[in-house]
């Protein structure tokens, strides 16, 4: 997230869209409270389902699953016509006054550049593009050109009126009419609205879309870059903002540098050309890059081997998310397979299909705590062992407390967390088991194979000498980064070059292995409460990615002049002189040679550091497969035809093939009810280890499934019973469970159910129950992939 | 003359041995293995059936052994001196009933001893405890008297016999404590109670029921024990009860008509609530009819109006000690409770075990009367030093 | 100084941490349990769950409000089940805490006869059923953490909003009277102030407190603000003087009716066993 939590004390109205803290994230409920208890916050939270979040907020805005565009296009529609939006944040901080090209257009829910090949539907981006003047792009800072981006984007989202929003998203308007009032009075300087989203907002079809709309209304009202404002994702799995960082995801290297597509970038030369801008932040990638290929490569990388660029496995451009994975498995493409902390026979979409594609493996690992339903796939009710010839292993690991590292939470905190216990058993440390299986396959490498120079070369000297674990320390340093003469370890990413004197693991990690001078921790072992400002910021907890920055972009806090928008909420502010600080500055302040400060004028026309127009983004040009701006549309299921245009579903969704491709028709008259799935707060994911921990499982016992009480009426069911729950792909048990926190919803004038399902449950552990992901469809955002597991048709009968 | 001891075996009595023999073996079980799985009590139903009936009806019930005490030893209406015994030995037997029964009840039965030693003196079941152990004593020594005669140990019923004096009245005292201690202990009650049974006034209740419970219980008794031994009942004595009898019952209702007025609650007796109905019964079959069946001389001067009064007011007792445990709570309490097959088996094994120890102790105890005492001693008032010299 | 916790209702999002640390804190295992509509499985405060939360959900028309309260021992300032206990087995510490005598010797006072249970107006103290020779069990106001580290109960601890704090009663009082005050939002009541006496653990809420699973009325009154223990002691402290009162009174008509009678019968000849007779019959 942009912000902390810590910070969210400085919020005067929280729009908590498609996130439910108080079950997945209540320390964040801890810091709203204070919000709300000390400067009396309002909070908003739109979520289809009355939770334990809106049973705290002022205004619970029902909405039906995927509408969240319609929903925040009406706010900002609404901020527009009336004026509310904050305008000189606008005009000086987003891209509002840059002209878009004259062939941009948009019609009928599609954007211009829709193409298909191979009956795959993609956008072209050319028309997308920023009218330029040479270099320069052209702009109209009175914003009334009409291809200026602000002008597009009042037309745009000027057919999200009020009542055709509500129409969408069965909100009842006078509810809606009230979030539009509250949550747009942040417009003003001196007010502060927080966003907070997680994956009601990314679970869908056009999830990436749903997450610019947030970013742009907070645009809008100038909410980004100020103490209490922020596009704040409340992450997922305690270290899943470590684990993006580290680059796990197919198409990134750690720090977020885009991988290296085979055909794009074949040299070192090709890649650093066409990934580094001339503006922005990015324009330092080279140093990033190279100081990675220095930490992996070692004395291997020289200037004159282009530090090693070939070693680097490069991409075709494929597909090779987690659903493209599960289809080419089940194609019988992939042989063997590692589920190292993972458990998609419950958490993946269409878990089984999943738990089916398993069985063409020649091979599978599980690295885990416990035997889960993945570790299981072989000996699963209803099927024969005997029939599966997977060979499977079972490596026990530590779980957190038995082992050291750091976790980063979403406030980009990294914070060292210590060993407390040791682990039962066998069970090894993930680092120890990966130590291991380097150093074995390096041993079967040696006797010769194809390619074993990236493989012999890689820097894996990690030993600690009279220890069975790898020293992590030396992985941690190799992180931060240091100079490769003396083995410095660097303060900071600026101190990172591209000619291999530094060697830098993540770049954006750089700093947090260096010892604060105070207090003589490294910066993430640092736990002082010290917060000058006032403002939590609490600059020597651990350390925040990057530079230790508490609140990123936040030269937006104060108007180009320096002077905060407001003083109460002070992060960075020019005197006159010289900039006086409570954050660590997110622009050039001071020249780094010859230590002059920077006036603020400079850094005013480039406030957003690390967009290339140095601007906030209401319009994408760039970085959207799906188009420049969001639109609504239907989920791929749906009971309804959508309202504001021709296109049902987003054009360019991922979808897949053969068993994965089944897909209920809109308006179904088998699938009459709209599924949606959602976590609680006893349970953890696929429930591996919280189904494993007795407590828990008595705290929770049994999977569920929520209805309306008008629902259960109609079906005859009282609470407890068990009912059948169908999709077009599959059908589970489960008791029922009435609760009014589900309510049938008015679309488009017809009424709608919908129900809710926790998706925590599999065959094995203390607490077994049916899996929710059994019905949930193989598709997903083409931006993410992510699946869409929030919204989906079902029936719900007696069983 | 030294007789050897006998005891009849009939079909019946095989039952009852039987049931007894059930029981001590449900009692062992439940010993070994607890509560939880031999009953169906509950954080909600803490007491059930051995608390709300073996314990405090059980002990209402021996109130017999108190009341006629009273009477016959205190005041000396020695024309009541024919049920003094019988009316003695039910109320040991239910003492020790309600003692077993406690056993059996408490969790930490190997800790049965502590309260000898810990001193909890706010409690109320301190009192009762202390109590009914003390009676139990009591009622031992007394009936030591009975014991010795029978097997002839003069000597040491020589030392017994002016302890007895104070024995008796110690006797009367402890069981007039706790009797209205047992409900007392209900006060804590307050706010979960059925207003209609909850009252300061409870211990009041409790006491005075179970002393006019008395001579209603000697009468069942005694038509029961006369059938058993094809005996002429004591119809006299049981008449000459019935007036006592009444007096109390109309006591006991005009109390409690004011306590309920007092209290503001009355109406709640008519609000058709099964709780009010529950106590509309209770009043009404229990206590207004049997006064009005008293009251009538045509009624009171047949053995049958006799007995079916005696039986509804003992019922009454029982019923009102049922509303107090279980009736009047269920509404708080929220859930049901019924005894399971195990705590059914052990109290009925426990109340075939009072039957059986009162057949052998009459039949080999100098309990009843000598059948051609009665009358005159009935007759005369005076009549006791006839028959002695009668018998001499 | 007695101390408190101020439970405030508003701030509780029913993430139950509190249940699961006090779960670790006291080493009590888990039991099997059923689902339950309202997502507060086990539902009731029991012998391995000395806290529960309990999710109440509340329908106006329209409107809904879900509300999550913390429940546990109550901790009386006179406590019905300590006066209640025979053996006296439980006891109220200075520091505020309902326990039994804090030692494990001691513990084995309780015979286990239950009337703490009947006698708790809260219905808190849970008998471990399943056991052979079992115990009453309920919250200790972590009293071993109180005495020894000087640390605030585990469930405190563990509570991510502040909807429990932890501090002297009298401190708690006041600020929950000064929560009430300045925000209207909430209910202008403080619930343990005064019930039966009074209670160390306060709450306060934004909804009205019978909605909660609170008794503020029983029987169409408000609850008792008098202790239990003081109501069974009106009738208690009365023993001693009938004991004597009413010996002597017993004692007087024994003898005044004796004399009257002044007669001496032959109880030893009056009565015979029954098979005395029977023999005598067939004999
Ligand atoms: N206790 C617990 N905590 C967790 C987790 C856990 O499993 N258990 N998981 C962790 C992980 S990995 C993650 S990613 C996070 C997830 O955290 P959240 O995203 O908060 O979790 P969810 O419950 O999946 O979804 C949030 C809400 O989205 C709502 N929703 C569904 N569809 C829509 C929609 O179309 N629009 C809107 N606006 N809302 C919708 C659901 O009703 C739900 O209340 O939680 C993390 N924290
Ligand atoms: N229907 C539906 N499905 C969903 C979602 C949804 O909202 N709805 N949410 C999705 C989201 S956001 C996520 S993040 C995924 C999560 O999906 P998964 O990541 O597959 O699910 P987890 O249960 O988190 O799996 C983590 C596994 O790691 C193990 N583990 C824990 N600690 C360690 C460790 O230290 N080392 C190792 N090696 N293993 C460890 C656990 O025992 C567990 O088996 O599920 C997705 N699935
Ligand atoms: S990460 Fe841990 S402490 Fe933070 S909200 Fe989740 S469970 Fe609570
Ligand atoms: S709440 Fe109940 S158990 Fe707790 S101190 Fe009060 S009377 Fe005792
Ligand atoms: S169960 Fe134990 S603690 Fe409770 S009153 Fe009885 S003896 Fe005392
Ligand atoms: S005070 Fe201690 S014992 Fe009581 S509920 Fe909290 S954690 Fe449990
Ligand atoms: S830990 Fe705090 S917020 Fe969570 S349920 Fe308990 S009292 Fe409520
Ligand atoms: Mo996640």
């Amino acid at each position: 997230m942009t912000n902390s939590f810590t910070d969210y004390q400085n919020s005067d109205v929280f729009l908590c869209i498609g996130a439910n803290p108080a079950e997945n994230h209540p320390q964040a409920m801890r810091h709203m409270g204070i919000a709300v208890a000390k400067r009396g916050a309002k909070v908003i939270v739109v979520d289809p389902r009355f939770t334990k979040t809106a049973a705290k907020a002022d205004i619970h805005a029902p909405l039906r699953p995927g509408t969240d565009i319609a929903f925040l296009y009406g706010i900002m529609n609404y901020a527009i016509e009336n004026n509310l939006y904050f305008h000189d944040y606008v005009v000086n901080y987003t891209n509002a006054s840059y002209l878009v090209s004259p062939e941009y257009g948009f019609t009928d829910g599609v954007f211009t550049g829709l193409t298909e090949a191979n009956g795959k539907a993609s956008y072209d981006t050319t028309n997308w593009q920023y009218q330029k003047d040479g270099d320069n792009v052209i702009k109209d800072p009175s914003l009334q050109d009409p291809m200026c981006v602000f002008q597009i984007l009042k037309r745009h989202v000027s057919r999200y009126d009020i009542k055709t929003v509500c129409n969408i998203t069965g909100t009842p308007e006078d509810t809606y009419r009230k979030v539009c009032e509250l949550y747009c009075s942040t417009g003003k300087p001196n007010k502060a609205g927080n966003l907070l989203y997680a994956m009601g907002i990314t679970q869908h079809s056009y999830g990436g879309q749903n997450v610019r709309a947030t970013a742009m209304l907070q645009l809008l009202l100038g909410n980004i870059g100020i103490a209490g404002g922020g596009v704040n994702a409340q992450r997922g799995e305690s270290n899943v903002q470590g684990s993006t960082d580290m680059g796990m995801l197919y198409h990134l290297y750690p720090g977020y540098l885009n991988s290296a597509n085979a055909a794009i970038h074949p040299t070192l030369k090709d890649y650093l050309e066409k990934e580094t801008p001339k503006t922005s932040y990015w324009s330092n990638r080279p140093k990033f890059f190279i100081s990675m290929l220095k930490a992996w490569y070692g004395d291997k990388a020289t200037r004159e081997n282009d530090f090693c660029y070939d070693y680097l496995p490069k991409h075709t451009g494929k597909d090779h998310s987690h659903m493209a994975i599960f289809q080419a498995m089940s194609e019988g493409k992939i042989k063997g397979f590692f589920a190292w902390g993972q458990n998609p026979a419950v958490g993946g979409p269409l878990a089984s299909a999943t738990r089916q594609a398993l069985e063409k493996l020649d091979w599978m690992v599980a690295i885990d705590l416990f035997e889960t339903e993945t570790a299981t796939f072989w000996k699963r009710p209803g099927v024969n062992p005997a029939d599966i010839n997977t060979e499977v292993f079972l490596l026990p690991t530590a779980f957190s407390y038995e082992k050291e590292g750091t976790v980063a939470n979403s406030s980009r905190w990294i914070q060292w967390r210590w060993k407390a216990v040791n682990p039962p058993g066998q069970a090894k440390s993930d680092l120890w088991i990966a130590d291991a299986l380097m150093k074995a396959i390096r041993k079967e490498y040696q006797a010769g194979g194809k390619f074993t120079d990236p493989i012999m070369n890689m820097v894996w000297d990690y030993d600690m000498h009279g220890h069975d674990e790898p020293d992590i320390m030396k992985i941690a340093k190799e992180m931060n980064g240091y100079v490769v003469a003396d083995g410095t370890v660097l303060d900071s990413f600026a101190k990172l070059k591209d000619d291999g004197t530094t060697a830098c693991g993540v770049w954006i990690f750089a700093g947090y292995m260096f010892e604060d001078p105070v207090l003589k921790v490294p910066g993430c072992m640092r736990r002082s409460r010290e917060d000058k400002s006032g403002l939590g910021l609490f600059p020597k907890w651990s350390f925040a990615w990057p530079l230790n920055r508490r609140i990123v972009y936040n030269r937006n806090s104060a108007d180009p002049s320096g002077k905060p928008w407001d003083p109460t909420r002070m992060l960075v502010s020019w005197d006159g002189e010289k900039w006086v600080n409570n954050d660590v500055p997110d622009f050039g302040f001071k020249d780094a040679v010859t230590g002059a400060q920077i006036p603020p004028d400079k850094s005013a026309v480039n406030s957003f550091i690390m967009t290339t127009e140095g601007q906030g983004r209401l319009f994408a040009p760039t970085g959207m497969k799906d188009g420049p701006l969001p639109e609504h549309y239907e989920p791929l299921e749906s009971p309804v035809k959508n309202v504001i245009s021709k296109t049902q579903n987003n054009p360019v969704a991922a979808r897949y093939k053969g068993d994965f491709a089944k897909i209920a028709q809109t308006g179904s008259p088998d699938f009459p009810y709209i599924a949606t799935t959602h976590r609680l707060v006893e349970h953890y994911q696929s429930g591996a280890v919280t189904r494993n921990c007795p407590t828990l499982a008595e705290l929770m016992p049994e999977m569920f499934v929520t209805i309306s009480k008008n629902l259960a009426r109609r079906i005859g069911v009282v609470p407890g019973d068990v009912v059948s729950i169908s999709s077009a792909r599959g059908e589970i048990k489960c008791k029922v469970n009435v609760l009014p926190i589900v309510k049938p919803m008015r679309v488009n004038g017809k009424e709608v159910e919908v129900v809710g399902l926790p998706w925590h449950w599999g065959y094995q552990g203390l607490a077994p129950g049916s899996t929710a992901n059994d019905l949930t469809p193989f598709v997903g955002d083409p931006n993410t992939m992510i699946p869409e597991y929030k919204a989906f048709l079902c029936n719900v009968k007696r069983a | 003359m030294q007789k050897k001891w006998t005891f009849k075996i009939t079909p019946f009595r095989k039952v009852l041995l039987a049931l007894v023999g059930i029981a001590i073996l449900v009692a062992l079980y439940r010993l070994v293995v607890g509560l939880g799985p031999t009953t169906n009590l509950s954080d909600d139903w803490p007491w059930g059936l051995w608390i709300g009936f073996d314990l405090l009806c059980g002990i209402a019930l021996a109130g017999g052994g108190f009341s006629t005490a009273l009477i016959v030893h205190v005041l000396h209406k020695d024309k009541y001196l024919p049920i003094a015994r019988a009316a003695l030995l039910t109320s040991l037997i239910g003492y020790v009933i309600a003692l077993v029964s406690l056993l059996m009840d408490i969790g930490r039965w190997n800790n049965c001893w502590r309260p000898f030693f810990y001193w909890g003196f706010h409690s109320v079941l301190f009192e009762v405890f202390w109590c009914i152990s003390l009676y139990t004593t009591v009622q031992v020594l007394e009936f030591g008297d009975i014991f010795l005669e029978r097997v002839k140990i003069l000597p040491l019923k020589k030392i017994l016999k002016p302890a007895l004096i104070p024995l008796t009245i110690l006797g009367i005292v402890l069981p007039s404590l706790h009797q209205s201690s047992l409900g007392s202990l209900y006060i804590v009650t307050i706010d979960r109670l059925y207003p209609l049974w909850w009252s300061m006034l409870i211990p009041f209740f409790f006491v005075w029921s179970a002393f006019f419970l008395g001579p209603a219980m000697v009468t069942i008794e005694g038509t029961l024990a006369s059938r058993a031994y094809n005996r002429k009942p004591e119809l006299p004595v049981f008449q000459s009860l019935t007036k006592v009898t009444m007096w109390m019952l109309i006591v006991y209702l005009i109390v409690k008509i004011i306590d309920l007025n007092y209290r503001g609650v009355a109406g709640m007796a008519f609000n058709g609530s099964f709780e009010s109905n529950m106590f509309l019964i209770e009043m009404i079959a229990f206590v207004i009819v049997p006064i009005i069946m008293y009251a009538i001389p045509s009624i009171r001067t047949q053995l049958w109006g006799v007995v079916t009064a005696s039986a509804l007011v003992v019922i009454g007792v029982i019923f009102n000690r049922m509303n107090v445990v279980f009736t009047g709570m269920a509404g708080s309490v929220g859930t049901s409770y019924f005894p399971s097959i195990w705590e059914w088996l052990l109290t009925l094994g426990m109340w075939s075990a009072l039957v059986l120890v009162y057949l052998f102790v009459v039949e080999n105890f100098p309990i009843l009367v000598k059948e051609h005492e009665e009358d005159e001693a009935l007759s005369t008032g005076t009549g006791m030093t006839a028959g002695k010299s009668v018998e001499a | 100084m007695s101390k408190g916790v101020l439970v405030d209702v508003t701030r509780c999002i029913g993430c139950r941490s509190c249940m699961v640390s006090c779960k670790s804190w006291n080493d009590l295992p888990a039991n099997k349990s059923e689902f339950t509509n309202n997502w507060d499985s086990p539902g009731k405060i029991n012998a391995n769950n000395w806290t529960v939360v309990n999710s109440n959900i509340i329908e106006q028309g329209e409107e809904v409000k879900w509300r999550f309260v913390k429940k546990q021992c109550m901790h009386c300032l006179e406590p019905a089940c300590e006066s209640a206990c025979f053996t006296h087995s439980f006891v109220k510490t200075k520091e505020g805490a309902v326990i039994y005598k804090p030692t494990e010797l001691n513990q084995d006072y309780c015979v286990g006869c239950r009337y703490c249970m009947i006698a708790c107006p809260f219905g808190v103290p849970s008998f471990q059923w399943d056991k052979p020779l079992p115990f009453v069990q309920k919250c200790r106001f972590c009293y071993d953490r109180m005495k020894e580290g000087g640390l605030e109960p585990a469930c405190v601890t563990a509570c991510p909003t502040g909807a429990l704090k932890f501090g002297d009663r009298d401190k708690l009082l006041a600020e929950a009277w000064q929560r009430i005050d300045s925000n209207p939002k909430y209910i202008k009541h403080v619930y343990g102030d005064k019930e039966y006496g009074g209670t160390s653990w306060l709450y306060i809420s934004d909804v009205p407190f019978e909605q909660l699973g609170f008794r503020t009325e029983a029987f169409g009154k408000p609850v008792s603000n008098k202790s239990i223990p003081s109501l069974t002691w009106d009738v208690l402290k009365w023993t001693p003087y009938i004991f004597v009162g009413w010996g002597a009174i017993l004692t007087a008509l024994h003898f005044y009716t004796k004399r009257r009678a002044e007669v001496e019968h032959d109880e030893e000849n009056m009565y015979e066993a029954v098979n005395t007779q029977e023999n005598d019959k067939e004999e």
